[in-house]
């Protein structure tokens, strides 16, 4: 379903991503992992339009969207979910929500997938005219996770849905990205909650420095001692352990 | 001078119905800001530009002041646009974008308004022109202790809320407006979200400068209309919009009336030849004691 291509992308001169290849298919759940300031979120970005591509191309359904604008790229069911610290903390949740739907034309439809959005997420119907601002972390992301929902979106892209978010709450959140999913929805989560991530992908890429520096299936990449060694952090673990005895 | 209620009431009358207009030229101005980042400093041009577009069309073209009124704010929102289009945006993010770069911007405002006064010398002439409208339909207001409030006064005070009133519904009321306070508060993620960045900022621009228009073209028939008027009243709506707290739309119009009634007031009672000094005593007054303005946020957040 998405395809990216050899791209190279960047901030004005300082040039992040030095040629990344990236296949999401359809249907399926994919990540992207990697530490703070490895290039995750900036190739978010140039996929869903934010920034200019330096080189390379990015295609969706075929169609090759790197001229694209981002709003042109999101109606053709591109959707980004965007950092849970970026809800429209002066917006009542059902605007948020609305906000999602802007593109849509289709009433019914857009009122159906309202409905679906408060049955995936019962807390946000509860507050639906609450100022979002004044919503729990892992509240604000339902929020922003049902907001890219209401774009009818063919794929959805997630930046970070587990950060600074309890384990409990990142469980629930994890288990209705499972069900938006088996909806027919193609998902691709950037995370730096390794563990978390590669239970729910079927697939994933690490990224370092701006390259792919690992890819596969996900269960081979929980398993892959060079993966335990830099990401599941052997020291972090091994803390815990010791922690437990 | 023995004190007399009833003139201080025609006082404060006059101060609140000056002090909407002052109220929606910083509306425009607050608008340009929340949603763009922009201290516009050409918006005063944009009313002087409002008040010279109606009159053309009031006395050369000869339409009644209703219509001029309104094509007068089309003019200015599309002179507005252009203004947008061709010159500020190409300093914001070099060019392609809707996140803007600040002291670039702030000395293109400047000569954006040199330029065009001197448009407007050009095409109007330097003469203050009055400005004759035809306003027998309207009611003349008057209220006990013999205060009689001219037709242009009324008309001004019902228009100015009329727009008021539609620019809230609008921008709370609407799917556009929604988007509208979106790319307000986040460029990025309106755009995200499917809004067409560029499109609202036009859009706001353009309301904005209708806004400013609607002003000129109601004190044109109190004043006279001039090239040089638009740099009082900027300074008098900037005056308002920080009074209010800048940014903050309901504040914008709260600081015009209390410029209005303000000034008034210290012109009937301190010193009317200075009149225009009263509007940023109120300014420093405001700034020493509540720097955010009455309806400010503390140090807005953005992202």
């Amino acid at each position: 379903m998405l395809e990216v291509k050899d791209v190279h992308a960047g901030y004005g001169n300082l040039k992040i991503l030095r040629g990344i290849n990236m296949d999401v298919p359809t249907g399926g759940i994919v990540t992207l992992l990697g530490g703070n300031g490895t290039g995750k979120s900036t190739l978010l970005k140039a996929v869903s339009g934010l920034i200019p591509l330096m080189q390379g191309d990015v295609f969706f359904n075929g169609v090759n969207i790197s001229k694209m604008k981002p709003h042109q790229r999101m109606r053709l069911g591109l959707v980004q979910v965007t950092q849970a610290k970026e809800a429209y903390p002066a917006m009542t949740v059902e605007e948020n929500l609305v906000l999602g739907a802007y593109t849509r034309k289709d009433r019914e439809g857009t009122r159906a997938d309202l409905e679906k959005v408060y049955e995936f997420f019962p807390v946000l119907r509860e507050r639906r005219k609450q100022l979002s601002g004044t919503l729990s972390g892992g509240e604000v992301q339902m929020l922003v996770i049902g907001r890219g929902l209401m774009a009818a979106p063919k794929m959805l892209m997630l930046d970070e849905p587990s950060a600074a978010l309890a384990p409990k709450v990142v469980l629930e959140i994890f288990a209705n990205i499972n069900r938006i999913a088996k909806s027919g929805v193609t998902i691709l989560v950037v995370e730096q909650n390794v563990r978390m991530a590669l239970i729910l992908a079927q697939y994933g890429y690490i990224i370092r420095d701006g390259v792919i520096m690992m890819q596969g299936e996900a269960d081979n990449l929980i398993s892959d001692p060079a993966v335990k060694d830099s990401f599941l952090g052997g020291s972090v673990a091994d803390t815990s352990k010791s922690l437990r005895n | 001078m023995g004190f007399d209620f009833n003139s201080l009431l025609a006082f404060i009358i006059f101060g609140v119905t000056i002090g909407v207009v002052y109220g929606i030229v910083a509306l425009g101005i607050s608008l340009i800001y929340s949603g763009l980042d922009i201290v516009h400093f050409a918006h005063g041009e944009m009313y002087m530009f409002g008040a010279f577009f109606g009159l053309v069309l009031a006395h050369n073209v000869g339409v009644p002041y209703p219509i001029a009124l309104i094509g007068a704010m089309i003019l200015t929102a599309l002179l507005g646009m252009a203004v947008e289009r061709v010159f500020y945006r190409r300093l914001t993010r070099a060019g392609g974008g809707y996140t803007v770069a600040g002291m670039g911007m702030i000395i293109c405002g400047f000569g954006m308004s040199v330029a065009l006064v001197n448009a407007a010398y050009f095409f109007f002439g330097a003469e203050a022109e009055p400005f004759r409208a035809n306003l027998d339909y309207i009611p003349r207001l008057t209220f006990p202790g013999d205060i009689n409030v001219p037709e242009s006064y009324v008309l001004t005070a019902i228009i100015s809320v009329l727009l008021m009133a539609g620019l809230h519904y609008f921008l709370r009321h609407t799917k556009t407006g929604l988007a509208v306070r979106a790319v307000a508060h986040n460029k990025d993620i309106a755009y995200l979200m499917g809004v067409n960045v560029p499109l609202m900022i036009s859009l706001i621009f353009g309301l904005a400068c209708g806004l400013a228009a609607a002003a000129g073209v109601l004190i044109g028939p109190m004043q006279s209309v001039q090239v040089e008027m638009g740099y009082l009243m900027l300074m008098k709506a900037f005056a308002a919009a920080v009074v209010g707290g800048f940014g903050s739309l309901p504040g914008a119009i709260v600081g015009g009336i209390m410029v209005g009634i303000f000034e008034n007031l210290g012109a009937a009672y301190i010193s009317a030849s200075h009149k225009d000094i009263y509007a940023f005593l109120l300014l420093i007054l405001v700034l020493m004691f509540k720097p955010s303005g009455l309806f400010g946020v503390e140090a807005k957040v953005k992202a």
